[in-house]
């Protein structure tokens, strides 16, 4: 059965269709646009890297695990997925984050062919000793490429300095040595446990017939045994493991990144904590605040500064980032700026108008074919509707981003800074 | 504005004239929540940043001159923060000495320092009056009131000396030239620059470029990446006007000399038996798609006329995608007879180095 979903903000409607093996799937033809794109993933990320199978012992696996699987979801005993994507001119491409693996093409022609290649390969691994150890010379050598960059390494730091257990601390590639401990049993397991159709979906948006979707989805995806797997429970401490993280590499000035620790809910609270804390943090520190105009003016951050909030399964946190001769003077002013804001909140107008740009930002992300199949996926992942977000920040209101201020605690804050021996 | 964007940047490419980029983009009329007339209102508000800047007596503000002057220098220096563009950077010295593209675009260090507020006020009133002036719109709007506030706009600036766009091929060095770059990293990167300056098939230099580094599928992808595991990334473009083909890869350094090895191999391996059918068929095919893909996107649709105005014929997508049907394999085998290399550039750690 297929539900329509109308959202009247940005006047579509998004068809939701659940195959008979479980899959979810997110539709949104896009009137006008000439390509499509679509995304199939799995809820299996970095962070699950222990788990047991229908009430079995706790699996451990190597860190970096999701991603090396996703390298070799690629290959096959015949061609393999880049070939099969190349005969129709598909872009086709893949990537692993911390709480989901996502396998996608974007093309012009070929809808119906390309769903074809991307359910089949993503649905028939083949993970042989040889081809396994092939990808770690490949893998490490990406491993390398994130070492020497500084924006990856800043935030990486942050994160093993925020969460003392949370696997998110992490590296999602792993290391060299961890990666080293991969087989081919590794991937089997792990497939077996998470590559299940229960836990995965599909999101597809711009220039195609759903009636395709439904049809391919329904004759290609099998069903399989559902299994119940259990993710490993970590007890995060609600406070940062480190309050100062500090890295020396060849920068020209120094870099941070410093987020603020917070409680992780989920589903819709949580889109609605994301929503007013995106608000909050843009109202405080955003290009328009007065810290951003004061602190640009005498020197102490440059046009680099942004703020944000960073969501996903099991971790929640606003955060800055940008570069500084003096990054702890920053942190410390904008600890001083949260306090003066909750002895003085900011206006209603001030909102009002910050609310509106997020909402323009909003609008605007469905001007784009992949950006409406991200949000949809985005969605999916969290088990939310797929306008939730869009809804959400239509309906944010002053009352709810004051309680994120004084919920937000400005002392429980890590700092990771990457500074050169000449800094 | 519902976070529209107003943002400038410079660039060299792909004309030897430095360009200066302003890029607008705004949410449609419809969807603004109280009836305004955005798009009206940004035009108007890149109509008051041009004709009224914080400027006065000839000169830029002092105070925002020297905030810029320092932001200007930390964006020159921040270059090393990103160990590719910094190859880019360096190796582009040397393939391109002597030629506009050797330079960044944003200057140096040295010349950012001796900005003024007076000569930065004196130099965008040159822009204003005597560069070419490009306006691209794209969007779902007849664009009535961007016209409007834009020819007036112009009524009110002297205009006079019109720069003239040019772009020249880049010359192919006697011998080529080695550069080694370190830097305390563990990976290496290698760019090797190859040059046909004779070679005028554009069509048959893009797909070349394709099929040596450009797709999935391609002989670097297939062979340097998958078969030789040697890394993880080796791509290669081309530069129309240059016509200069790029190639460039992330390795181990003990591996630099087999992966330059493994380059020239499959350069010469073209030059010598030419590409398959099923190679020259994936590459038309991925050409096909990423010209689709440019009517869903404004960017991509400005992107793909203003690259084209300094050439003799300007194509529709559709044209173009007619001329690169008509290459064959022969053509594309030519052309990879015609390149030759030109620069190989290494940055690698300093032990590696030694």
């Amino acid at each position: 059965m297929i539900e329509k979903i109308y959202n009247d903000i940005v006047k579509e409607t998004c068809l939701k269709y659940v195959t008979e093996s479980g899959v979810l799937v997110y539709m949104l033809p896009m009137d006008g646009y000439s390509t499509a794109a679509a995304q199939f993933t799995a809820r299996f990320g970095s962070q699950d890297n222990g788990f047991s199978i229908n009430g079995g012992e706790f699996i451990h696996v190597p860190d970096g695990t999701a991603h090396y699987l996703e390298h070799k979801l690629f290959e096959s005993e015949e061609k393999d997925a880049f070939s099969l994507f190349a005969q129709t001119g598909a872009y086709c491409n893949a990537g692993t984050s911390f709480d989901y693996t996502q396998y996608y093409f974007n093309c012009a022609n070929d809808f119906q062919k390309n769903l074809e290649i991307l359910l089949n390969f993503v649905n028939d691994p083949y993970f042989t000793p040889e081809n396994v150890e092939k990808e770690r010379g490949i893998i490490g050598q990406e491993i390398t490429m994130y070492r020497d960059n500084p924006s990856w390494r800043v935030f990486t730091n942050l994160l093993e300095g925020i969460y003392s257990v949370n696997p998110m601390r992490n590296d999602i590639a792993g290391t060299v040595e961890s990666i080293a401990q991969i087989t081919d049993k590794t991937l089997y397991d792990c497939y077996n446990a998470f590559y299940n159709p229960s836990n995965m979906f599909i999101c597809v948006s711009g220039n195609f017939n759903p009636d395709t979707v439904i049809e391919t989805c329904e004759r290609l995806i099998p069903k399989r045994e559902t299994l119940k797997v259990e993710r490993m429970k970590f007890d995060e401490p609600a406070r940062v493991a480190k309050k100062r993280m500090e890295l020396k590499m060849p920068v020209s000035k120094p870099i941070f990144e410093a987020a603020f620790k917070c409680h992780t809910k989920s589903g819709l609270a949580k889109i609605e904590d994301y929503v007013h804390y995106d608000i909050l943090f843009e109202l405080l520190f955003g290009t328009s605040s007065e810290f951003f105009e004061r602190m640009r003016e005498n020197g102490s951050i440059n046009e680099e500064f942004a703020d944000g909030v960073s969501s996903g399964l099991g971790h929640f946190f606003p955060f800055v980032r940008g570069e500084s001769d003096d990054p702890d003077f920053v942190l410390s002013e904008m600890q001083k700026e949260i306090r003066a804001f909750k002895a003085v909140p900011f206006s209603r107008e001030d909102f009002e108008c910050i609310k509106r740009s997020s909402y323009g930002s909003m609008v605007r992300d469905f001007n784009n074919v992949s950006s409406v199949a991200d949000t949809l996926s985005e969605a999916a992942l969290e088990d939310i509707p797929p306008f939730a977000v869009i809804d959400a920040t239509a309906n944010a209101n002053y009352e709810k981003t004051l309680e994120c201020l004084y919920a937000l605690d400005e002392d429980n804050v890590c700092i990771s800074i990457i500074s050169s021996e000449d800094n | 504005m519902y976070n529209a964007s107003l943002t400038s940047n410079t660039t060299f490419s792909p004309w030897d004239q430095r360009s200066v980029v302003i890029n607008a983009s705004v949410l449609d009329n419809r969807y603004a929540l109280d009836g305004e007339n955005l798009e009206a209102e940004m035009c108007e508000l890149i109509r008051e940043c041009l004709l009224f800047p914080n400027a006065d007596s000839n000169k830029f503000d002092d105070i925002l001159t020297s905030l810029m002057k320092v932001e200007l220098i930390d964006t020159i220096d921040s270059v090393i923060n990103d160990k590719s563009a910094y190859a880019a950077q360096h190796a582009n010295e040397t393939a391109y000495r002597g030629e506009p593209m050797e330079r960044s675009a944003l200057g140096t260090h040295e010349e950012a320092e001796q900005v003024t507020a007076q000569s930065a006020y004196a130099a965008y009133r040159k822009l204003l009056e005597t560069s070419r002036v490009e306006i691209f719109v794209s969007g779902c709007s007849e664009f009535d009131d961007a016209k409007r506030i834009f020819t007036e706009m112009f009524k009110e600036i002297p205009r006079h000396d019109i720069c003239e766009l040019s772009t020249s091929v880049s010359p192919l060095k006697p011998q080529t030239e080695y550069v080694s770059d370190t830097l305390p990293m563990q990976q290496a990167i290698i760019r090797m620059y190859f040059k046909a300056p004779e070679c005028e098939d554009r069509e048959a230099r893009g797909l070349f470029a394709m099929i040596l580094g450009g797709m999935t599928t391609s002989r670097f992808f297939m062979n340097i990446r998958e078969k030789q595991s040697l890394c993880y990334y080796c791509s290669g473009f081309s530069n129309k006007y240059k016509r200069t083909l790029t190639a460039y890869a992330g390795v181990e350094p003990d591996n630099i000399k087999r992966c330059e090895e493994a380059i020239l191999t499959e350069l010469h391996d073209i030059a010598e038996n030419g590409v398959s059918d099923e190679e020259l068929h994936t590459a038309k095919l991925e050409y096909y798609n990423r010209i689709s893909t440019i009517y869903d996107s404004m960017g991509a649709m400005i992107s793909w006329y203003l690259n084209q105005l300094t050439d003799e014929q300007i194509f529709t997508p559709e044209e173009f995608r007619e001329r690169i049907t008509a290459v064959d394999s022969a053509r594309i085998q030519a052309v990879a007879k015609m390149f030759k290399l030109d620069t190989v550039y290494t940055l690698s750690g300093e032990e590696a180095a030694q």
